[in-house]
């Protein structure tokens, strides 16, 4: 294993030899890319993104380098990260690392630091490195999935203005003491970085619910550094990557972490979003029988106008076979609960963060044994020698035990990405610290992209049909409040 | 009906069943008319009463008797009635008799009116029960082809016939959504798992009831909810029964109902809701709602029964499809044709219908859908024929 070193190179993964296996991956995914391959292709003489340092925390999976190379070839430079523990393909990231052009012994890709499996003292680490450009230069864009990188931007600016870092001990959460840690060493090593970072930062384009949630109650609060595009609401976003790549993935992980049969067992979805849609359909198509848990009465009713049976989950934690949580909330299957589930039923989480299972908690409890099935499958047995098994350790599972969505959805997704890119780029300053969304014309833009390569024809409106329904005969179509 | 309509040219052009006498209890439906046709445009002389009391339709029965035929049905006939008609269908001395329930054999059996007949068709599940009843105890006298158990009959008529319209007579007589309700589905055969599939797709909750563990199996392995009846009782919206057994749904389980619950049976007879026992627990008589809407008043709860128990999808809907009875039909002719033509040597046994018929008229439905398909090989042929070896 050739594992990088950065002190002499600014990157780290796991193992560079897997490049040429990343490249062929990245190389299939371009052709079910098209999307983003076309946006590629109009914008390569114009280069908008020249001059533009751009800060990425996504994923880093095969589709993830068809995005990174994207940004590149618009004229971006470019530092990633990923932005979950297990989600990395390490052989897309040594790919990026080594370029196109590079080879394992002379990389000439772009700085990564994302390797399957980092402790998440290295996650930090390796979110500060992205963050942090070298000499002297600092990121005008930032490229996020759930909002951790524009978390320690303001974290870090919220606690150079405050003066001091809070104290670590008292974080509410593990993960929240790692991060404080980092940050008091960062902070201390360099007073003032995150005020400068934060103020060269002309915008941020977010991929998740969940990070948009975040950037919506920054905003809110005025707190909100730089203006931002929910690229998560355009409609080819969530209601494709959250529906239909959940739908692809979730059994694609449950497959590969147990490969236990599917049909006949019953599975509880904790909530019924686009990914709870998703994640329904997903396992119903293979002959679960599936409950859907929810909050929200809207939601709710859907689920049951679909034939799903609405329950809490007190009333199916003994019973049911699988557990999946998609709602970005917190505290959605407590220790206690998987206490109370049967020999071997399957727990795991689709939504972003890993709190909507309490692991923490599972393993407080007395007489429980972790023991390792493979890497993310873990059986937990307790004392009576009942066991459940966890994909994933709560984690992202369809990323953890699989490859996360497949490479046309993601296109989707990234095509929006890049879009908006562009879009913080060519009108920095011209906007308030605010979030927006992309403009319809460009989200049909993106669907439009997508048409030909699944040989879909489209029918054209007449100008007397455009006139009737008032719209223009090259759309948009649909007035900002339709649903889809 | 194209199917039919290809085996009715051939009829007109080679004349099979010339003087065949041929008696037909089948649902006097559109699509019978076409049966009849075809069966004499083949020669034969039909004779045709009703398969069930409600289910006639009297223009049909009309146009057909203007036409020349022998029919004697009526929708909504007495019972005395209904089996007078069986009885003078029968007067006819057939040679070939088509059931559907195996009303025209059973009596034919009963008042030992066998002489001249070769055999008979059977289109029911229901139907080959009695006959194969009948069979084990030495009683059958003649051959009778299992039409119902052909597979180009299974699918189409059972899972796609059966499973759309039984759900369209239900919602013809309540227009009750759907979606959001819970359809308890009693039998997981052909028919109860077209009919769960199709309300699936409406958006229903579907559960499943059965005994046989194998189908249960598959229902729940297609990720169906199944549970015993007296479970299910209390869970749905809506009860349907597709068994060919009776008093699936009785006391016990009308008790335990919720509120507004709608029963119906697509079964073939009128038993599996036992309709002496509703009346027995109801709370005085019941009363109309909508046509075809009957409410029982059941321990302050209101049941509400659809087309008296009888067979939902003919009785409020409009029964199968005639692309589905197209099919059925066609084995129909087929069979009153091989019947004719080899009868006379079949053993008196409930037979299976030939695999060449069951072929013939698989090609000629993927002729009429304009879809082609491969032949094998003559490589791949010899392949077979070496494994086979």
């Amino acid at each position: 294993m050739s594992a990088t070193d950065t002190t002499t190179q600014d990157f780290k993964v796991a193992n560079l030899d897997l490049a040429a296996s990343g490249r062929k991956q990245i190389d299939l995914a371009e052709h079910e890319m098209p999307g983003l391959m076309a946006t590629r292709a109009e914008y390569s003489e114009e280069q908008p993104l020249a001059g533009a340092r751009i800060t990425g925390s996504l994923h880093m999976t095969t589709q993830t380098a068809v995005l990174i190379e994207s940004l590149t070839a618009l004229g971006a430079e470019v530092r990633w990260c990923s932005c979950n523990i297990f989600s990395t393909d390490d052989a897309a990231a040594a790919a990026v690392a080594v370029g196109p052009e590079g080879t394992p012994d002379n990389p000439q890709g772009i700085p990564v630091y994302a390797w399957k499996g980092e402790t998440l003292e290295e996650y930090w680490w390796c979110t500060e490195q992205v963050v942090n450009w070298p000499e002297g230069k600092t990121a005008n864009l930032i490229l996020d999935d759930g909002g951790d990188a524009t978390m320690l931007v303001h974290k870090g600016k919220e606690f150079e203005t405050a003066g001091a870092v809070p104290d670590p001990a008292g974080a509410e959460s593990e993960e929240f003491e790692v991060f404080l840690t980092l940050l008091q060493k960062s902070v201390a090593e360099h007073p003032g970085r995150y005020t400068e970072i934060a103020d060269s930062i002309v915008g941020v384009s977010e991929e998740t619910t969940t990070g948009v949630n975040r950037l919506y109650q920054l905003a809110e609060t005025g707190d909100l550094l730089f203006p931002a595009i929910n690229v998560n609401d355009s409609v080819t976003k969530s209601k494709f990557d959250n529906l239909y790549g959940c739908r692809h993935s979730l059994i694609d992980g449950i497959n590969r972490g147990t490969d236990v049969m599917i049909a006949g067992k019953t599975a509880v979805i904790c909530g019924y979003g686009d990914v709870g849609k998703g994640s329904a359909e997903s396992l119903r198509g293979q002959g679960a029988r599936v409950l859907v848990t929810e909050i929200d009465p809207i939601c709710a009713l859907q689920a049951c106008m679909e034939g799903y049976q609405v329950v809490t989950l007190e009333d199916v934690v003994e019973t049911a076979d699988i557990f999946i949580t998609t709602t970005g909330n917190k505290d959605i299957i407590k220790a206690s609960d998987i206490a109370r589930m049967k020999h071997q039923a399957i727990v795991g989480n689709i939504g972003h963060f890993d709190n909507e299972i309490d692991i923490a908690g599972l393993a407080k409890i007395d007489g429980i044994e972790r023991i390792e099935v493979k890497p993310q499958v873990h059986e937990w047995r307790f004392g009576d020698g009942k066991s459940v098994l966890v994909l994933s350790e709560g984690r992202l599972l369809n990323l953890g035990n699989a490859t996360g969505h497949p490479s046309f959805v993601m296109s989707n997704s990234f095509t929006n990405q890049t879009l908006a890119q562009i879009d913080l780029w060519k009108n920095k300053g011209a906007f308030d610290n605010n979030v927006r969304v992309l403009s319809k014309e460009l989200d049909e833009k993106v669907a439009r992209l997508h048409l030909g390569a699944l040989g879909a024809r489209l029918t054209e409106l007449t100008e007397d049909q455009a006139a009737y329904i008032g719209v223009k005969v090259d759309g948009p179509y649909k007035s900002d409040h339709y649903r889809y | 009906m194209p199917v039919l309509g290809l085996i009715g040219e051939r009829f007109a052009r080679e004349r099979p069943l010339e003087g065949l006498r041929v008696a037909a209890c089948l649902h006097v439906t559109a699509e019978t008319a076409c049966l009849v046709g075809t069966l004499r445009a083949g020669g034969a002389e039909a004779s045709l009463c009703s398969a069930n009391p409600l289910s006639a339709q009297d223009d049909v029965a009309a146009a057909l008797a203007t036409e020349g035929a022998d029919v004697h049905a009526a929708r909504g006939e007495s019972l005395d009635a209904y089996a007078a008609h069986v009885a003078t269908v029968m007067d006819s001395r057939p040679n070939v008799t088509l059931d559907d329930g195996a009303d025209l054999l059973s009596f034919a059996h009963a008042a030992d009116r066998l002489d001249g007949l070769i055999g008979g068709t059977e289109e029911t599940s229901t139907g080959l029960l009695r006959l194969r009843r009948l069979q084990r105890q030495g009683g059958l006298r003649c051959p009778v082809l299992a039409v119902n158990e052909a597979m180009s009959e299974r699918t189409l008529n059972d899972r796609y016939g059966t499973g759309q319209s039984a759900l369209d007579g239900i919602l013809r007589a309540t227009n009750l959504l759907l979606a959001g309700h819970t359809l308890v589905v009693f039998g997981f055969g052909y028919a109860g798992r077209g009919i769960a599939e199709r309300a699936r797709g409406a958006g229903a909750a579907v559960v499943i009831c059965e005994i046989d563990p194998l189908r249960a199996l598959q229902a729940r392995m297609e990720g169906y909810e199944v549970m015993p009846a007296l479970d299910a009782a209390e869970r749905g919206d809506l009860f349907l029964t597709v068994t060919g057994s009776r008093n699936v749904l009785r006391g016990e389980h009308f008790e335990r109902m919720k509120d507004g619950a709608v029963l119906a049976n697509a079964g073939h007879f009128d038993v599996e809701i036992d309709l002496p026992g509703l009346r027995a627990v109801a709370d005085g008589e019941p009363h109309t709602v909508l046509p075809l809407v009957e409410r029982f008043e059941v321990g302050g709860k209101a049941l509400n029964l659809l087309a008296s128990g009888r067979v939902v999808n003919l009785a409020a809907g409009e029964g199968h499809p005639a692309a589905v009875m197209d099919v059925s039909f066609a084995l129909q002719a087929l069979a009153a044709e091989h019947l004719a033509l080899h009868g006379n040597g079949l053993e008196p046994a409930v037979i299976e219908v030939p695999r060449e018929l069951d072929d013939e008229v698989a090609r000629l439905k993927l002729a009429a859908l304009d879809v082609e398909i491969d032949s094998p090989t003559e490589e791949q042929l010899e392949y077979r024929r070496s494994w086979l070896e």
